[in-house]
């Protein structure tokens, strides 16, 4: 195999990880966009996803049979179900009480969410890693499109386009819409929103069911990626995704796409170039960079924009 | 009004607290009178790492429940202090420091070798007896502190076995090498990588990936461009399972040669009835006489299968048991001097130490996947 093949193979890797990082870093961003808040608890709503949606698939297959796409159809749909409530749960419990505290009360409740659902899953539902079943994903796995010389399977693409849908949605969703001007208002300043009609407090909850809905397909394609889940699955991936975020600007819905996708390829091309162990040191370094030319992110408003 | 009561209960409640600890810690403080012989128990019982951890610390459990139940050592019963090091090397230092605060007189522990070697520090300064049922990096026994042993092997002997294996058996000439950037998984590929080349084998990629990172592509995209003929996983099954399933589906059926730390069943449950893979482990006890009443009491109180390291924990608590008892001492350099000089019988055999606190007796064999379970391979060392 020559080389120019392996750097095209080196940039799908990219490509499909940085895809995987948007799926979940767009959750992070619209959060952050309408409350200005660091939802650190996204990474474990994702989390919960995926085993909400392997529980759902062994239920209906023991119920109605090895129905692949059927199955796997509703069980992504009971991961969303589950997840949005976990989501507004999170809302709800940790979060709604501290929404006029100090920035950093919010904030540190997330964290604590965070561990929490963490351990919860860990005691109650698996202390080790659980497989996907294959039986499910292989159609995506092991089917490849060829293009001069390189593969590309169905589930590369299946994430990709995943990740470029929703982004076009929420796009819409907020600069197109009632509901999105509801939100813009909501962002901008609840005490006016709520004093021109806007009922502000399901907005944020939709805000959070939304995000967490999103999550959920997030984390059946990032199990069927990576073939195995686990309760700490969340912390990583919700780690580089966040940081995705921020390097797109974080409250900016193409600006998470753009990063993450940009994060993948720095990843991907560090290890075809140092090695793997340096991916940290250059996806952070990249991060500095941009943060002290663009301290908004990439494609992030200007702060006089904000306020 | 309301906030003022909170802040008074919040008080009472605190205060109350304070009072118990205090109470707790008068009771601590006289040893001579203590009724009972402390061991701690250390290890990763949560994290990535905690499966494999708890049941090492759940084979120790069973050997110290049959002791009390001859009436305890030194006619005192053994009372265990179990602490979770989350398989971090900074939290482990906290956790031995917590052990030799509770006034523990041995420890058996950690499980990985990361988190091991910076605690035995403390304990050694403690004059502390540690013995470890699962940490392989040499260095643990390497640092010269005379109360660390270990009952298993060292990675510069598993390392060499799998190295050969690959080189004279399998007749690989280029492999590529990927491990977990701790202490155990670079320690021991670094021996791997030394041996394969002063067999005369070449390395092709050498790299490590985070441990919680479980997307391999972009390194597997190296490898196939590397020409790499096998693969050495220097890691944790919980990471070692899905990269062989990606190493399969990027269409290299290349052999994937893995170590003790994915010597568990869910690496099997992940990968399935993949062939052409190889794990380097110590000798098979299935078939000996001595571990069929361990492996149904441990089915018996846990519910489980034993894992792989359950019987070393087994082990390294009956040892360090009979040492004391054989010293009629709790004290270190008496129990050390016992388990220095004379042999221990276990369910894997005899046991003997070395000056250093090695066993003697490490017997690493190959071993493969065949009918959906892990067997000792017919040819292997």
């Amino acid at each position: 195999m020559n080389s120019s093949s392996t750097l095209t193979e080196i940039l799908i890797d990219g490509v499909s990880r940085g895809a995987v990082y948007a799926l979940v870093a767009l959750g992070y961003t619209m959060v952050y966009g309408v409350l200005g808040m660091i939802n650190f608890a996204h990474g474990e709503v994702f989390m919960i996803g995926m085993f909400a949606c392997i529980y759902a698939i062994g239920v209906f297959s023991t119920t109605w049979g090895d129905h692949i796409f059927l199955n796997l159809g509703l069980g992504i749909i009971v991961a969303m179900i589950f997840s949005a409530a976990y989501g507004y749960a999170n809302e709800r419990i940790a979060y709604r009480r501290l929404r006029k505290a100090h920035v950093l009360a919010p904030l540190t409740s997330a964290i604590g969410i965070s561990t929490f659902l963490q351990y919860f899953i860990f005691l109650t539902v698996s202390k080790d890693t659980v497989n996907f079943p294959r039986y499910y994903s292989d159609f995506l796995t092991n089917h490849r499109i060829h293009f001069g010389g390189v593969e590309v399977t169905y589930l590369q693409i299946a994430i990709l386009s995943l990740a470029l849908i929703i982004m076009g949605g929420l796009f819409y969703l907020i600069n197109c819409t009632r509901l999105g001007i509801a939100l813009r208002a909501t962002a901008q300043d609840q005490l006016m929103a709520s004093l021109v009609g806007i009922p502000v407090d399901k907005i944020i909850a939709f805000t959070f069911i939304l995000g967490s809905a999103l999550a959920a397909i997030a984390g059946v394609m990032v199990s069927m990626y990576t073939n195995v889940l686990v309760f700490d699955a969340g912390y990583r991936v919700g780690l580089k995704a966040f940081t995705a975020a921020i390097l797109g600007g974080i409250g900016n819905v193409p600006g998470a796409v753009l990063g993450a996708l940009i994060l993948g390829l720095t990843e991907a091309l560090t290890t075809l170039q140092f090695g793997s162990e340096w991916n940290d040191v250059t996806t952070f370094g990249l991060l500095m960079l941009v943060l002290l030319l663009r301290p908004r992110g990439l494609l992030g408003e200007r702060v006089a924009d904000k306020v | 009004m309301r906030k003022l009561h909170l802040l008074l209960s919040l008080g009472i409640v605190l205060v109350a607290g304070a009072a118990l600890t205090s109470c707790q810690k008068s009771q601590d403080s006289k040893p001579v009178e203590a009724s009972t012989i402390k061991i701690g128990m250390a290890g990763a019982q949560t994290g990535s790492d905690g499966q494999i951890g708890t049941s090492m610390l759940n084979g120790s459990k069973i050997a110290i429940d049959e002791w009390n139940a001859k009436g305890g050592v030194l006619g005192k019963k053994i009372e265990t202090v179990i602490l979770d090091d989350e398989g971090k090397p900074d939290k482990a230092v906290t956790v031995a420091q917590t052990l030799v605060d509770s006034g523990v007189v041995a420890v058996i522990g950690h499980f990985n070798s990361g988190c091991t070697i910076p605690a035995s520090r403390r304990y050694n300064d403690a004059k502390i007896v540690e013995i470890s049922p699962g940490s392989t990096n040499p260095q643990y026994t390497e640092q010269g502190f005379p109360y660390a042993f270990r009952i298993c092997g060292r990675d510069d002997q598993q390392g060499p076995v799998a190295a050969a294996y690959m080189h004279d058996k399998l007749k690989l000439n280029k492999i590529a090498i990927l491990h977990n950037k701790t202490a155990y998984g670079q320690g021991l590929a670094e021996v791997v990588k030394k041996t394969f080349e002063s067999l005369g084998g070449t390395v092709v990629m050498f790299q490590g990936i985070g441990q919680d990172e479980r997307d391999f592509r972009a390194n597997l995209s190296v490898v196939k461009g590397s020409g790499a003929e096998g693969f050495f996983w220097g890691g944790m099954y919980s990471q070692g399972g899905p990269l062989c399933i990606q190493l399969r589906e990027a269409g290299l059926n290349i052999p994937f040669i893995s170590d003790d730390g994915c010597f568990d069943q869910s690496f099997i449950d992940t990968v399935g009835n993949t062939a052409n893979v190889f794990l380097s482990f110590g000798k098979d006890y299935h078939d000996l006489p001595a571990a069929k009443p361990f492996m149904d009491k441990y089915k018996a109180t846990f519910n489980q299968q034993e894992g792989a390291y359950s019987v070393y924990g087994y082990d390294a608590a009956n040892t360090l048991l009979s040492a004391i008892d054989q010293a009629q001492s709790t004290e270190a350099d008496k129990v050390t001097a016992i388990m220095k000089n004379r042999p221990f019988d276990t369910i894997l055999g005899k046991v003997e130490f070395d000056s250093k606190g090695d066993v003697k007796q490490s017997g690493y064999v190959m071993w493969t996947i065949k009918d959906g379970k892990l067997q000792v391979l017919p040819d292997g060392p």
